[in-house]
């Protein structure tokens, strides 16, 4: 009998970082899986170039910190940047862009900072904003597959056509001839609702968008509003599951939807959108579920968790309403993050047995 | 009087009340309470420690190679707090000498060997089957000879937190029948087979501390044992609280919490709000020492693990060794990779299984490969938070880990670690794997040392501030003496009736008393010595 002697707790419980990493993977599948359902699979091409990347980056980081390969690659956190990155990045982007993207997210936004647990900033929302100052034009135009390239009725952006133009618009060098690319790349381009609904509300075209603007309609191969409800579908499992806490998605949307409700005028000039619009026409679900989480980046008491979701709702409100950037998620996300510090600093719990939360910083002793 | 000091308020209907934090881990109770409790056969040899308790150990008064009967008293309660220590069989005295107790790492105490003479001659008890025909100071007194400390694990000697709790007034005595560790069984068992004996219990116990109420709180799923209390509670004023099985609601702090709503506050003790909480075991010890007059020398405790073909619940004499209880259930040793005293989240990795069973042991497990598999490599601080959602002192111990890594002391103590219980379950829910308990164990340490070394460092700036102030008085004093000497010499010396010829005289009357007293000294060392022994 060999005895290696521990001290207690000796019982754990089972969830573990990287079984926890995979199910946050999990729960995006819906999400994915319906926006690949109508955005065709620049998507899903989007997210494996990304997770490759990652993967041989994270590799190559470790070795160059001098970790242990197989054990810290085997967390999945950089899977999982991947695929938030993957999913943010529009659809049919070159595969330049993502790769400089992801290598801005792991390098820079992650290993710089001393990798997982250590980072700042949410590593995805890095890699992304870092592409959106740069490429600002490419960052906030969707490239879809589209029938209008397409003789005849039977086009589906799952059909192989579609297959064919999303890996034309993710890599260019696979066309036969130049000309294929540039007619795909013209004919296709669209924004998010929101964007659409900015532009379009300054020319007063406000009072009947839903009707003249066929955003939620399926026939437009647009289909946001399901999309969101994937992602909604997703952050629930991980609520269910208890991966993530409330505090984050519910403050986020509930602000979200607060300001909204304040602001809306319908008939008016004005920009601001329905509580609809804003909740389900945007990277809304994505961000309270699925970024604004990343346990490592956000506050981590309850009541600093609150707080962090409130500051990225005004913020994601106040870029898309009133701001110049049209992607307001990114800067939203690390704005809170810019915060978190200071509200896990000053937003501690009452502790058991004690009249007030310990103010920090109150008595310093000096010498 | 004392009863006016805590305005506590409790509820005339006791409810559940939410306790902070908590984790829900598998209940593993089961297979321990397939059978009944088992009386545990006499050992050959029972090795007695002398301190089983929280306190200053017991002073044998037997030596070795004399004959003990059955509960004798085989070593005194020394200065509270102390719990005395009484034969649980009868038989010789073998040794009294090192030998290897549970505790962290091999630990070793005195300990008083009886060798079983397999006879069981015991001494005449002196039952008292009505507590009423005594007062409580009497009573007390019964619970002190007795040698009962806390059987839930602590080990407090059950006397002092009684008498402590009796000259401050309490409102609320709660019997603590929670039992929350995953493992442990044996309140369950005890409650389930002996009900009536732990209510008799806590009838003495609220007799004694005088508190105006008494009840038992027991975690809800324990059915059987539920309605055991609540048959044998039909006639009693004794009142029955369901609380939900949530981990670790047994624990003192949080049990009040559960059943009163209160908190204790950090720097009081819980009688200082008016409650004083006791374990059903201790409640059923203190039961057999009135009623029955029998000292405590026996305890029930949980056999379990899944290298033993029949884990079960024993009621075994204080002083077996663990061995000889895993041998009884049938252990595989092929699977056996260690164990612990105590439960699996609290409980003592015990270094050998030579050691005894004590009086605070309530459950033993013997560990296997697949439940308790080889710790795993830590990860990253994802700063999930889970910890500090786990926490029931609402600590953050995300937070107090990353600046125990930094040892970062005024930040530990303003994040409150020394109100950490230590209940682990921080560590369970770390999906990373970190040991934060063992982390924060360490820390509390280093603090503790912090503390004791500014102690010294503040005593010894003191005593160097006073050698200054009484350097500078002498220095003074001496200025003024010269001075004085300037205008009156000489004179005033004889004036205070101070001369020369005096002061010789005494100086030699002085120096002859010491001789003789020194002289005195050698010739009668001998004897003195003899009287100190």
């Amino acid at each position: 009998m060999s005895v290696a002697i521990t001290s207690s707790p000796m019982q754990h419980g089972q969830l573990e970082t990287n079984r926890l990493m995979l199910l946050v993977i999990a729960a995006c599948l819906p999400g994915v899986g319906i926006g690949t359902w109508f955005f065709g699979y620049g998507i899903i091409i989007n997210i494996t170039l990304a997770a490759l990347a990652a993967l041989v980056l994270e590799a190559m980081l470790l070795t160059l910190r001098k970790r242990e390969l197989k054990f810290y690659l085997g967390d999945n956190s950089a899977l999982v940047t991947a695929m938030l990155f993957g999913i943010t990045m529009p659809p049919g982007s070159i595969w330049w862009m993502v790769l400089a993207g992801i290598a801005f997210a792991i390098v820079i936004g992650k290993h710089a900072y001393g990798g997982l647990g250590q980072n700042a900033f949410n590593p995805a929302m890095c890699g992304y904003l870092f592409l959106l100052l740069s490429f600002p034009l490419e960052m906030t135009s969707w490239h879809i597959p589209s029938d209008t390239l397409v003789e005849g009725a039977s086009f589906s952006p799952l059909g192989w056509q579609g297959l064919q133009q999303s890996l034309l618009l993710s890599f260019p060098f696979l066309a036969a001839d130049e000309t294929t690319v540039q007619l795909t790349i013209d004919g296709l381009t669209m924004a998010t609702p929101l964007i659409e609904f900015k532009m379009s509300a300054q020319n007063a075209l406000l009072a009947a968008w839903e009707t003249e603007l066929p955003l939620f309609a399926r026939s437009s191969g647009t289909g946001w509003e399901l999309v969101n409800i994937g992602y909604l579908l997703g952050g629930l499992l991980l609520l269910y599951k208890r991966i993530i806490s409330w505090h984050i998605p519910a403050s986020i949307i509930g602000t979200i939807t607060l300001l909204s409700l304040l602001m809306y005028a319908p008939g008016s000039t004005a920009i601001y959108g329905t509580t609809y619009l804003h909740l389900f026409g945007s990277a809304t679900m994505i961000c309270a579920f699925f970024i604004a989480t990343d346990p490592v980046s956000a506050a981590t008491s309850n009541l600093g968790r609150i707080v962090y979701g409130i500051i990225i709702g005004i913020s994601i409100y106040a870029i898309r309403v009133w701001g110049s950037y049209l992607d307001s998620i990114a800067i939203a996300v690390l704005f809170g993050n810019f915060c978190a510090p200071l509200l896990d600093h000053y937003l501690r719990p009452r502790v058991y047995g004690r009249q007030k939360a310990s103010l920090p910083g109150g008595k310093r002793r000096t010498g | 009087m004392s009863q006016q000091q805590h305005s506590i308020k409790i509820a005339r209907k006791l409810r559940a009340h939410r306790i902070f934090g908590g984790i829900k881990p598998l209940a593993l109770k089961a297979r321990s309470l397939r059978s009944r409790i088992m009386p545990a056969p006499i050992p050959e040899i029972l090795i007695l420690p002398l301190l089983q308790h929280q306190g200053s150990p017991a002073a044998p008064i037997v030596n070795v190679g004399d004959q003990v009967l059955k509960y004798q008293l085989l070593a005194a309660a020394e200065g509270p707090p102390s719990v005395p220590v009484h034969a649980p069989t009868s038989g010789e005295i073998t040794a009294i000498t090192d030998s290897p107790i549970p505790g962290h790492g091999e630990q070793s105490g005195r300990c008083i060997l009886l060798r079983a003479d397999g006879e069981d001659n015991a001494i005449d008890l002196q039952p008292l089957p009505d507590h009423r025909a005594l007062n409580h100071w009497q009573l007390l007194e019964r619970v002190n000879s007795a040698g009962i400390c806390g059987m839930g694990g602590a080990g407090f000697p059950t006397t002092e937190k009684l008498r402590a709790s009796m000259e401050r007034g309490i409102e609320l005595l709660i019997i603590n029948a929670v039992e929350c560790e995953p493992h442990i069984s044996a309140d369950e068992a005890l409650i389930r087979e002996r009900a009536a004996a732990v209510v008799s219990g806590a009838e003495i116990l609220q007799s004694i501390c005088l508190a105006n109420r008494c009840v038992i709180a027991i975690e809800r799923d324990k059915h059987d044992a539920v309605k055991q209390l609540r048959d044998s509670l039909e006639s009693s004023s004794v009142e029955l609280l369901e609380l939900p099985s949530k981990y670790p609601t047994g624990g003192e702090k949080q049990i009040i919490q559960a059943v009163t709503g209160l908190e204790v506050p950090h720097d009081a003790l819980p009688m200082d709000i008016g409650v004083l909480v006791q374990n059903a075991g201790t409640a059923y010890a203190v039961h057999d020492a009135i009623t029955e007059g029998k000292p405590c020398i026996s305890r029930i405790t949980t056999l379990t693990g899944a290298p033993l073909q029949t884990p079960k619940n024993f009621d075994a004499l204080i002083g077996t060794p663990v061995s000889f209880l895993f041998a009884l259930c049938g252990i595989e040793e092929s699977l056996h990779t260690g164990s612990i005293m105590g439960g699996s989240l609290m409980g003592l990795d015990l270094v050998s299984t030579d050691v005894p069973l004590i009086k605070t042991s309530n459950c033993l497990i013997a560990k296997s490969r697949a439940e308790f598999p080889e710790s795993k490599p830590e990860q990253a601080c994802i700063r999930c938070g889970y910890c500090a959602t786990a926490c029931p002192a609402r600590l953050l111990p995300q937070q107090l880990y990353a600046y125990s890594c930094n040892q970062d002391l005024e930040q530990l103590e303003q994040l409150n670690l020394a109100d950490c219980i230590e209940c682990g379950a921080c560590d369970y829910v770390c999906p990373s794997h970190i040991p934060l308990v063992q982390n924060f164990r360490a820390s509390k340490q280093t603090l503790a040392i912090r503390g004791q070394h500014s102690q010294t460092s503040a005593q010894w700036r003191r005593r160097f501030q006073f050698h200054q102030y009484r350097l500078k008085k002498e220095a003074d004093a001496a200025q003024e003496n010269k001075s004085a000497h300037r205008t009156a010499p000489e004179a005033d010396y004889e004036e205070g009736g101070f001369s020369r010829d005096k002061a010789r005289q005494e100086i030699t009357a002085a120096v002859e008393r010491v001789a003789t007293r020194r002289r005195n000294r050698i010739t009668s060392s001998g004897e003195s010595d003899q009287e100190r022994h």
